[in-house]
């Protein structure tokens, strides 16, 4: 029986659920081990005049504290300019960058040492906020803009209503459970083994050799799996790599680097916060006809993958609707904070939640539905179905998926019932909407969108596979083992999904964009079918029979339920072991290397036009929350999520990828609040203070639906990428928030900012107390 | 006098002595046991990730009891006389047991990190034999964090297991010779000590509390721990150690709840897990915001007197207990004395409470029935998080009249606070919306707020109003449902 569509656990999930998967920490530690950990900037922005270790070495077990001056080689690094310090020289650029790096004997001795480095300074007012930084001009790289029509001033000034306004979205720590880690084997002659908790082991194998000094040959970089990564070990995983690699060049031990969640939290790349001026001109029915953005990204200190995703921000800036005339521009900000970096969406969901944010203010201005204000712009099917950038939305499901989801969530029913209780009910505010949610597919550097694999068939049948894709809990090596079962017509318990290593696996793309499976799968499949051309080549020897006139036919030969056979006489069948045991004695090769690139895309940055996905994966939600209008507390009601994801590999892990990505996304849009001192200190630096969805966030009422779809031909088995897009789903949360603040007053609902945390929703309601009989007269302004 | 712990790990008897003893539970399975299953990340009990079960006798002394706790910041030297069981000791000649077998059916796991933590605090669940539902589900696993799977596939795998009857612990691990190796020991003293970075450590678990006044007559400036869950997220941040503990975890006379005569009596000792069930009758407002506290795994080990005696402006047992006057009692080698709650803060942090006094008892007077009481609790998510405010608002009517009123708030200043102008105001006024208005008028300069992490000073103070406000759109409604 195939396995592809079915649901089989988690590869991983016998090894999770005993203790026995193990991530970096739990390797056992090498004789003469150094523990490893880095001394922090106090300071957001300053010049560093001296570092004295000497009260440092001086504590028993402090083996070696190394400063930028021990580098061997290169310093500065970074994914698209090497514009970022690996240990800070001389300038201070944010609170917990590193600055010195201590390796002990002991876990206590390392604190100790921590402790007693003294860094000398001197202190300038550091650069904290978007405002300030766009004020004074601290841009990172250049504007990017995507723009179509007329020109927008006057397409903007055509249209019968204008709304214009700034909107806030506030940043999101990507909280991967295990935090970044390292471990450094140093090896013969220079070479160097780094175990890393990455996105992106080329990435970790590239800049530990430029750090070192050495050839990229001369390192091998190994994931074995991540606690989550969620993007945010896509770039950021490389100090940490880098610091066990430059303790073990000096020491020649290894060195493990094993981030706490507090330093985790305060050195380390968040979601984007973004600051959105927005202008839009609307038909009366709604309809958008001009739409003007001017993004800010607030990118910390470097560039890190901020022109990426500023990108993508721009690409998503339709999110499901059509645009007709549209002037998209972005910015990335400096400031004095860590770099910040990918997470799960990469720019998409800033632009999505601003469009959803436009099309609840265009529903409140004109008073009418906001549903009938998105239907109205969601993207047609056979007109109104072109990008602002140029690509036709083709296979385009979201008008049924609106439609669907609007009846099978009881949408209007439910908006009548919304309205009477909230005129009737003193101490709960209720609100509802449903968005849409439209992400494109592919890396939009078209270079990435490659993938590699190494399939290895061993004589009793069994096969091992590697490839450049990492296992962060996404299923992604679950899936592989499906695609590569079905391929031999195996049982997928004979296919074993091995370590992500660079000496398998060479320059590899981070594991990234939702689109692993896409291109490693791919990549494996074609590994396979080389395999599989020369073993039916083999097969049709052995199961010919010329004095009965079956003549050797490889095409006849079929690989299925652990057995081959040749269709003309599917009685003769031989076990699929024993095969490659004889196939490897008669020297065939039972090992291949697959390749897959993405086929027809193609992006012109400086135009702004072309057609940089593969693909759209597609859904909606309708979310209800209910509000306490007294304290501002939220509450999500129900959720009823409806998504297109093509033909599902493995519906269960699609199933798990969907609810989390949703609830992330609700967690983003809803609590998850970072909150800094005006010295650029993180005060939200764990999980006390900073609070991801927990169990009883979760809707009590969750209905989620698959749209059934077979029309993705172009990509592997007829699947979609399921990755990143539920997490903008989540943006309905937020929307419904809004929604409900609208029954109280329309300011309270104009100046709700991203996310909607409970102080943020009060702040919203004190404009106005609640409008049912009986309420207070007076607004209360603290 | 006993220089070492007796305790077991998945069934193996192990002696714990010397700086072993001071490390957390959590390290001292991954570092000295190989037992990795149990994950770190937080450090400070607010994710789950690092649960194991402890199992301790139970009171008829023929079985142990086994609870999910927070191994992160749970000490050692805590742990005497029990059995501690991870993830590692939960299957039987190799086949997972039924949480294990559910979370791998209903793609319970992702990244896999929480995991581990899941599992236990579910298996928890089972030994406690509370019912698999989702009700009992989400309000049980709030102690426990994950990132990727929405939950949604947690809460199938825990409802697979609900209903039937599956293997408990004491099948894998029989009680009998674990309690007898404990009853071996004998009622010796225990004192563990260690050197670390020059630096002595001492800590010393008493049977009995006369024993426990002795030494802090002799050690005045003792950390006094119990269910250490403030003490210790502190020593895993500072990454020190106080060098002279009291463990007061083995003297059973301070754990003993009694109600009678409307006055609710509890040791000091009393865990908040005992706790939230006995107030489930005594006081059911007061149960719901327990419901809040922390999370399971911290309710089974923090106890009431560490909370009065950490003393935060934040801390959830207070605005209850300041309302309704509870009575703290002291006691030191030189006597017992009594003080009411109110009288007990002198500022932040500063208590009313002498060198080698402990706090051995809490009596707390009940709310009669006549009586109008609601507690608030605001923090930005709703369970497993420190309050951004807290109040009470207690009422006696007389007709439409307020006969008295005591109202408390939280974090609106360095201790929880008693708002007693406003009390005064209400007192003779009719239960209004304006005289409610006019309450929160004269709260709101009581009050003296601060901007943080938990909310600015704007924030708290619109709360201040406006939990007087919902207070009487909240008991409108009662009334109108007598």
């Amino acid at each position: 029986m195939p396995s592809v569509g079915q649901t089989i656990p988690h590869d991983s999930a016998v090894g999770h659920v005993t203790g026995q998967a193990y991530y970096l920490d739990d390797m056992p530690s090498m004789a003469g081990e150094l523990h490893v950990a880095f001394v922090p900037s106090p300071i957001a922005c300053g010049t560093l005049t001296g570092i004295d270790a000497t009260a440092a070495l001086a504590i028993p077990g402090v083996a070696a504290v190394y400063t930028v001056a021990d580098i061997p080689a290169h310093n500065m690094f970074g994914p698209l300019a090497a514009d970022e310090p690996f240990l800070a020289d001389r300038e201070l650029l944010y609170v917990g960058q590193p600055v010195a790096i201590v390796a002990a004997e002991s876990r206590a001795a390392l604190h100790h040492g921590i402790a007693a480095v003294e860094l000398k300074y001197s202190e300038q007012q550091p650069l904290l906020t978007l405002e300030e930084s766009i004020a004074r001009e601290r841009f990172l790289g250049v504007e990017r803009r995507i723009a179509r029509g007329g020109e927008i001033e006057a397409e903007l000034k055509k249209a019968p209503h204008r709304l214009s306004g700034t909107f806030h979205i506030g940043g999101q720590e990507q909280f991967y459970l295990e935090s970044q880690a390292a471990i450094a084997y140093p090896g013969e002659d220079g070479q160097m083994v780094v175990h890393s908790s990455t996105q992106n082991p080329t990435e970790i194998q590239t800049v530990v050799a430029e750090m070192l000094g050495v050839g990229f040959h001369e390192v091998v970089c190994v994931t074995k799996r991540m606690g989550g990564g969620f993007g945010g070990k896509e770039t950021q995983a490389a100090i940490p790599a880098m610091m066990a690699a430059l303790v073990a060049r000096k020491t020649g031990r290894a060195a493990r680097v094993i981030f706490d969640k507090d330093t985790d939290m305060c050195s380390t790349g968040k979601r984007h916060p973004y600051l959105v001026r927005w202008e839009v001109g609307f038909e009366r029915d709604g309809r958008i006809h001009a739409l003007k953005y001017d993004y800010y990204s607030n990118g910390g200190c470097s560039l890190d993958l901020s022109p990426s995703i500023m990108e993508r921000t721009l690409l998503h800036s339709d999110n499901a609707y059509y645009i007709p005339h549209a002037d998209f521009r972005g910015r990335i900000c400096f400031t004095n904070l860590p770099s910040n970096t990918a997470f799960r969406g990469f720019g998409g969901p800033q632009a999505m939640a601003a469009t959803e944010n436009i099309l609840e203010s265009i529903a409140q201005h004109l008073a009418i539905d906001a549903y009938d204000v998105r239907r109205a712009n969601v993207y047609g099917v056979t007109d109104r179905n072109v990008t602002p950038y140029g690509q036709i939305v083709e296979k385009n499901h979201l008008p049924e998926i609106f439609d669907a989801l609007a009846a099978s969530s009881q949408y209007h029913a439910r908006r009548a019932e919304i309205a009477r209780r909230n005129a009737n009910d003193p101490l709960t505010l209720r609100g509802l909407a449903l968005t849409g949610m439209k992400f494109g597919i592919s890396f939009t550097s078209k270079f990435l969108n490659q993938g590699n694999a190494l399939v290895n068939l061993y004589t009793d049948g069994t096969v091992q596979v590697s490839t450049g894709g990492t296992e962060m809990g996404q299923g992604l090596n679950t899936k592989i083992r499906q695609l590569v079962a079905d391929e031999f017509g195996l049982d997928p318990a004979r296919v074993r999904l091995m370590a992500t290593s660079t000496e398998k696996n060479n320059n590899a793309s981070p594991t990234a964009a939702s689109a692993s499976t896409d291109l490693n799968g791919a990549a494996a499949v074609r590994a396979c079918q080389q395999i599989k051309r020369r073993l039916k080549k083999f097969a049709a020897d052995r199961l010919s029979d010329k004095a009965e006139g079956l003549t050797p036919s490889p095409r006849h030969i079929v690989f299925a339920d652990n057995v081959v056979y040749d269709t003309r006489r599917p009685e003769l069948r031989i076990a699929f072991g024993p095969l490659c045991d004889e196939a490897r004695r008669e020297r065939v090769d039972l090992g291949a290397r697959g390749f897959f690139a993405t086929p027809g895309i193609d992006f012109n940055r400086e135009t702004g036009r072309g057609t940089p996905f593969f693909y759209f994966t597609q859904g909606a939600a309708a979310v209800e929350v209910a509000i306490d209008r007294f304290t501002g507390e939220l509450t999500v009601a129900r959720a009823d999520l409806l998504i297109d994801i093509g033909r599902s590999i493995n519906p269960g892990v699609d199933r798990g990828q969907i609810i989390g990505g949703f609830i992330q996304g609700m967690g983003w849009v809803t609590a998850e609040a970072l909150t800094y001192n005006d010295k650029g200190v993180l005060l939200s630096h764990s999980p006390t203070t900073y609070k991801i969805p927990a169990i009883t966030d979760v809707p009590i009422d969750f209905r989620l639906s698959l749209f059934d779809n077979d029309d993705n031909v172009q990509n592997i088995r007829r699947s979609k990428a399921v990755g990143e897009p539920p997490l903008m789903l989540g943006i309905a949360a937020w929307a419904a928030v809004k929604n409900a603040l609208t029954y109280t007053s329309s300011e309270a609902a104009t100046s709700l900012n991203l996310p909607a945390t409970g102080e943020e929703i009060l702040r919203c309601l004190s404009f106005q107390v609640p409008t049912h009989p009986g309420s207070p007269k007076t607004a209360y302004q603290a | 006098m006993r220089d070492h712990l007796l305790l077991f790990i998945n069934g193996e008897q192990r002696e714990v002595r010397g700086g072993d003893a001071f490390l957390s539970v959590s390290d001292y399975l991954r570092l000295r046991c190989g037992l990795v299953g149990t994950k770190i990340v937080c450090s400070e009990g607010d994710c789950g990730a690092c649960t194991t079960l402890i199992g301790r006798p139970a009171a008829n002394r023929q079985q142990l009891d086994y609870k999910p706790v927070d191994s992160c910041i749970q000490f050692m030297f805590q742990l005497d006389g029990t059995h501690i069981v991870t993830v590692e000791g939960l299957r039987r000649d190799g086949t997972l047991n039924a949480v294990q077998q559910a979370m791998v059916d209903c793609h319970g796991s992702q990244c896999g990190f929480c995991t581990p933590g899941f599992v236990m605090a579910m298996t928890g669940l089972l030994e406690q034999q509370k019912a698999l539902d989702e009700p009992t589900l989400r309000s049980e696993l709030t102690g426990n964090l994950c990132r990727c799977t929405g939950y949604t596939p947690i809460i199938d795998s825990g409802l697979k297991c609900n209903g039937a009857d599956h293997d408990r612990l004491a099948q894998l691990y029989p009680a009998a010779p674990m309690l007898g190796a404990f009853a071996s020991t004998g009622d010796d003293e225990l004192r563990l000590e260690t050197t670390s970075f020059g630096v002595q450590h001492v800590a010393c678990s008493p049977r009995t509390l006369e024993e426990a006044l002795d030494f802090l007559a002799m050690q005045p400036t003792a950390t006094i721990v119990a269910g250490a869950t403030d003490i210790g997220v502190r020593a895993n941040k500072a990454h020190r150690l106080p060098p002279v503990i009291l463990d007061l975890n083995r003297i059973a006379e301070l754990e003993a709840i009694a109600v009678g005569d409307g006055v609710f009596r509890c040791g000091a000792r009393a865990s908040w897990t005992t706790l939230l069930a006995a107030f489930r009758q005594a006081a059911p407002a007061f149960a719901r915001i327990l419901q809040l506290f922390g999370a399971p795994q911290i309710r089974h080990v923090g106890t009431i007197a560490g909370n009065i005696a950490n003393a935060s402006p934040i801390a959830d047992s207070l605005p209850f207990l300041l309302v309704m006057e509870a009575v703290l009692v002291l006691a030191s080698k030189s006597g017992r004395r009594e003080v009411n709650i109110n009288q007990f803060y002198h500022g932040y942090k500063k208590l009313e409470l002498k060198p080698g006094e402990l706090i051995t008892e809490v009596r707390i007077p009940l709310p009669a029935e006549s009586e109008l009481l609601q507690l608030y609790k605001v923090s930005r998510r709703r369970d497993l998080d420190i309050s951004g405010f807290t109040a009470a608002v207690r009422m006696q009517l007389d007709g439409d009249a307020i006969k008295q009123a005591s109202i408390a708030f939280g974090a609106v200043g360095p201790t929880v606070m008693r708002a007693r102008q406003t009390e005064r105001f209400l007192v003779g006024e009719p239960l209004t919306l304006e005289t409610m208005q006019t309450a929160g008028d004269i709260a709101v300069n009581e009050v003296t707020p601060i901007d943080d992490v938990r909310g600015s000073a704007e924030y708290r103070r619109q709360l201040t109003r406006n939990v007087l406000l919902k207070f009487y759109y909240q008991t409108q409604s009662q009334l109108a449902a007598v």
